[in-house]
């Protein structure tokens, strides 16, 4: 019936009605702005990543090939700072994003406080990457730091969280799981979609707290989930201001995340080409994985449109 | 053709939506000929960016022509900010830079010929200080904004407790390690702490330029096209002691060493360590620091390879003012920085807070009224100039030596915690230097 | 039976409160850092207790650079971070509905440049980006550091997506049957049931644009243009001394008009769970 009431308006109006042309209006900032701003830095780093280009020479930069791309597989610190990117991802991500979930839920208590308890555990996240928290984060897991004074307290024996290779990527876990105020926020304004409704009939039919939780909220919440799952794993992969402040990516390279070893190549050993090359290799591992997750998630993403 | 219209039509309809945000500065059309504008930039703390806007003001003042305008920001910020600058062509006309100068050669316009026809006065600065910013073959970068160099600063009571005797100025790296270890032995603190970025110039290169005759060996060569020794087991004592120090908990290992974020923090300030490196200019600073909880410093110089052998360390440019070759105004812009460090009103104004002044008359002036940490400075600094110097000295170092370090500071971890040999850690560091030739 | 119930709304609250305290311990820590002396600070005593309480931080932190106080950073800050955070809202909105609600052809291709804008490192475009708009002449202007947000932000063109995903298609359906055109759709029916997913896109883009410095660290020149975030990354220099007490003192009051944005927005999240009254 859409189409004969289309069918009667002249072609002009018709066009201005069909699919393609609503969704390019509708993108179009999108697109003006990918044009404009991202598709040309894009494939410059593309470019780069086949050069020996290096930010301080003038000139055009040598086209060196994919020499770039060979290189990487022998560079040890760029084998290492993979397993110490995926490890991260794969131990922050979920923890946060549990965490996330579990404080939101928590939080939606009808109650007058519930406000107030919302804003006190959004405050880390506003700091965000700020010199002065990532300092005392430093210093909570020094050697003389609170964590090891509570261990001493405890008759346990203090960590040298950051002298140990094996420990040190824990307390930069801790603190992006800390910082998992904007997921929460996001989770609390899916919850606040869920109709109460839901929950009533979910009661009426005798399902207990935890039974209610798994059949109404999770597949509710799934498009959420899916959203801050993607988003988070992506931006774990990026992690670099904590690593760089904190640890400077040791020691021995033990916290050498792959964004921090862009950097360094890129800004401080002017090596621009071969951190766009490390650049792009990661952009394949990161369509990968998150291909795996959109794939994946047509099983267990419970979803209203398509 | 199509990217340059599509520029073109961007920038108009950006200009024309974003008018109303724009508060770009109308300044500029004041329609004096003469009138001409200066951009400026450094790096440095609250202090430094008020005196030296400080100083811009007076300058202008006495050249009403001029117009300089600034921008100042923190270190790492700085260098992001010159690169992006650098990539557009776009560099200030009067720019900072410190030891990592050779990466922005393209971008220096050299002065010898402002010199030679005057409009930079050298009068009160001695050939030898001029030097310090110059390349080999003797073109010169900059004007030196202060001179600098390394030593060895140390908690003076902390030596007497432990019964170490006060270093000489030749004490050797053996005496070194001895007094780190008596030290830890003795306060149950590190005896020397604070390896950061210095430790691999004022240690590691140094210990090679030490061994042989004056001259004869340096961690690169006099060209920067390779390495300045041929046999990487040169390196392995000095790494095997940096190692044991810190195996013996008589240095920082790797973890107290991130603990150390700033010169203010290291354990010789905060009174957990008997010795550390410093950049002599620091010194001051942490004197005073130090003063304050009623704790002397001192400074020595960077221990030798044999107590009768070359002292290995020369006197520097903490940092200089550049003109850059983007400069439409290079002459004013070269007139601008002879007198930034020839004025002695000038530097009232700046206290010496970039280093030792390179003109003679400014330095009287500023010595007149210097405090007990700076008097040990002056003094220090003497000392190491009139340490015989090789004839030729190259005050550069190589692009790519901050990866060098980096790898270097890792062997040595890795060796303190036996995944590797200081033999092993030798040779990678050798290889690692020598890779940044056959990039 | 009342008892029990009250226990437990006690021990939730308590629970509630301490962890929080455990969590804003590091806040805290910074706040009273900014009545410390250096020394203090860079000591690293974990108390919250100042020695002595310094707010001298607050004078010289306020002070700014070279005559340029604060205010005008602050100011600066806030104008920027307004538009920007409105752009993206705006923006982001409607590409998100392109995306999620028509069916037209090259969805799924801009669906994934989308994506791939967020793949790359910013280290790596920085340099391209830089010479677009120093080509355009527009460095040193404030359009560098605005316009781009008024195209879309992939972070929160996707969030609405997914928000979309949940309003169910026979509200469409049914607006089409009462003859409401595609972009009536969207004004009438999608933006209204939008509003949880906006106002967390205001509270999180706001606060990231504030804290942003990169943008403005790379296209201002003129200090008096400078932003907070910027300016407070002045105080910190690793070559020579870095006044952290002036820092923490910024930084403290830098946190204040991102928290009020949180604390005005944050209401529209909680009021009544679920009226709304979708899906039911």
């Amino acid at each position: 019936m859409d189409k004969s009431a289309l069918s009667l308006k002249v072609d002009s109006q018709k066009f201005l009605h069909r699919n393609e042309f609503v969704g390019h209006v509708f993108a179009a900032p999108f697109v003006f702005g990918f044009i404009c701003f991202s598709l040309i830095p894009i494939l410059t780093s593309l470019y780069y990543s086949l050069t020996n280009y290096s930010m301080m020479t003038k000139g055009q930069p040598d086209f060196i090939g994919i020499k770039n791309y060979l290189n990487l597989f022998q560079d040890e610190i760029f084998v290492k700072s993979i397993g110490v990117t995926l490890k991260y991802v794969f131990i922050s991500v979920p923890l946060k994003l549990a965490f996330a979930l579990f404080v939101a839920y928590l939080l939606t208590r009808k109650s007058r406080l519930v406000t107030l308890y919302r804003s006190l555990y959004y405050i880390p996240s506003l700091v965000g990457g700020s010199v002065a928290v990532t300092l005392v984060w430093k210093q909570l897991f020094a050697r003389k730091g609170l964590f090891n004074a509570l261990m001493v307290n405890l008759g346990l024996d203090a960590i040298n969280w950051f002298g140990d290779k094996n420990l040190a990527l824990y307390p930069l876990v801790l603190m992006s799981v800390w910082q998992f105020g904007s997921s929460m926020i996001i989770f609390a304004a899916g919850l606040k979609e869920i109709p109460e409704s839901y929950y009533e009939a979910a009661r009426i039919d005798g399902g207990n707290g935890l039974q209610i939780f798994l059949r109404i909220t999770l597949p509710c919440l799934s498009p959420i989930i899916l959203y801050n799952l993607i988003m988070q794993t992506i931006s774990a992969f990026m992690a670099f201001t904590q690593a760089y402040i904190i640890t400077g990516g040791g020691p021995d390279n033990g916290t050498m995340m792959y964004a921090l070893y862009v950097y360094l190549h890129a800004i401080k050993y002017g090596n621009m080409g071969y951190a766009c090359a490390m650049s792009w290799f990661m952009l394949v591992i990161m369509s990968i994985i998150t291909l795996i997750i959109f794939k994946t998630s047509k099983a267990w993403v419970f979803t209203e449109a398509d | 053709m199509k990217k340059k219209l599509l520029a073109v039509g961007l920038s108009a309809l950006m200009m024309m939506s974003m008018a109303a945000c724009d508060t770009g500065n109308g300044k500029q059309s004041s329609g004096d000929e003469e009138q001409i504008t200066l951009r400026m930039a450094w790096w440095g703390s609250q202090t430094r960016h008020d005196r030296t806007v400080q100083v811009i003001e007076m300058y202008e003042k006495e050249h009403p022509n001029v117009k300089i305008e600034y921008e100042f920001f923190s270190f790492d910020d700085y260098f992001t900010k010159l690169k992006t600058l650098v990539a557009s062509d776009n560099v200030w006309d009067v720019f900072q830079l410190g030891g990592n100068f050779p990466e922005y050669m393209d971008k220096i316009e050299f002065l010898n010929s402002y010199i030679d026809s005057g409009i930079v006065d050298h009068s009160k600065i001695s050939d030898a200080y001029l030097k310090i910013t110059q390349d080999t073959e003797g073109n010169q970068i900059g004007l030196s904004n202060g001179l600098n160099t390394y030593g060895i600063a140390y908690d003076v009571d902390m030596f007497k407790a432990a019964g170490v005797p006060t270093p000489t100025e030749n004490w050797t790296w053996d005496d070194f390690a001895n007094a780190a270890r008596k030290i830890k032995a003795a306060t149950g603190h590190y005896g020397s702490s604070g390896f950061t970025s210095s430790e691999f110039i004022a240690g590691c290169s140094t210990y090679v330029a030490q061994q042989g005759a004056v001259g004869e060996y340096g961690f690169f060569n006099l060209e920067l096209t390779g390495m300045g020794f041929k046999d990487p087991q040169m390196l392995t004592p000095y790494i095997q002691m940096r190692a044991d120090l810190i195996k013996e908990g008589a240095s920082p290992d790797a973890g107290a060493e991130m603990e150390i974020t700033n010169i203010e923090n290291d354990f010789l300030v905060t009174g957990e360590a008997g010795m550390t490196w410093v950049a002599v200019n620091q010194f001051p600073t942490i004197y005073d620091v130090c003063a304050q909880e009623g704790r002397t410093l001192a400074l020595a110089t960077v221990p030798r390879y044999k107590a009768d052998g070359p002292a290995g360390t020369v006197i520097m440019s903490s940092q200089m003012l550049c003109v850059s070759k983007d400069s439409k105004h290079k002459e004013e812009a070269a007139k601008f920085i002879s007198w930034f460090q020839n004025s002695v009103d000038c530097n009232n104004v700046l206290q010496g807070e970039r280093g030792i002044p390179i003109n003679s008359d400014v330095l009287a002036a500023l010595q007149q009224n210097a405090t007990e940490g700076q008097k040990l400075m002056y003094n220090y600094v003497d000392l190491v100039g009139s340490f015989p110097t090789p004839e030729k000295i190259n005050v550069l170092s190589p692009a790519g030596q901050d990866q060098v370090v980096d790898q270097y500071r890792n062997f040595v971890q890795q060796v303190a915690t036996g995944s590797i040999t200081a033999k092993e850690a030798a040779q990678k560091t050798y290889d690692a230097a020598q890779a940044i030739f056959s990039k | 039976m009342k008892t029990t119930k009250s226990i437990k709304k006690i021990a939730y609250h308590f629970f509630v409160v301490a962890f929080g305290f455990l969590m804003v311990y590091p806040v805290l820590w910074m706040v009273s850092g900014s009545f410390k002396g250096n020394a203090e600070i860079l000591r690293g005593g974990l108390n919250l207790i100042p020695k002595e309480l310094k707010s001298s931080n607050y004078a010289t932190g306020w002070k700014g650079f070279s005559g340029i106080t604060f205010s005008t950073y602050f100011w600066n800050s806030l104008w920027i971070t307004l538009l920007a955070t409105l752009g993206t809202v705006v923006s982001s909105a409607l590409v998100a509905y392109a995306l999620s609600r028509i069916r037209f052809k090259g969805r799924k291709f801009w669906f994934t440049c989308m994506i791939a804008t967020m793949l790359l490192p910013g280290q790596i475009l920085m340099v391209p980006s830089f010479l677009i708009w120093h080509k355009l002449g527009l460095v040193g202007t404030y359009v560098p550091l605005i316009l781009p947000y008024f195209c879309g932000q992939a972070f929160f063109i996707y969030q609405m997506m997914q928000f979309m995903a949940g309003i169910p298609r026979e509200l469409d359906a049914a607006a089409t049957i009462d003859g409401c055109s595609k972009y009536g759709i969207f004004f009438h029916v999608i933006l209204p049931l939008l509003k949880p997913s906006i106002v967390t896109t205001v509270i999180i883009q706001f606060y990231w644009k504030w804290d942003d410095y990169m943008g403005p660290l790379l296209y201002l020149s003129d200090p008096k243009k400078a932003t907070a975030s910027l300016a407070i990354k002045m105080f910190a220099d690793s070559a020579s001394t870095t006044d952290y007490g002036a820092m923490f003192a910024m930084s403290t009051i830098s946190l204040i008009p991102v928290f009020l944005i949180f604390l005005f927005f944050n209401r529209y999240l909680i009021q009544g769970i679920g009226t709304s009254g979708l899906k039911g």
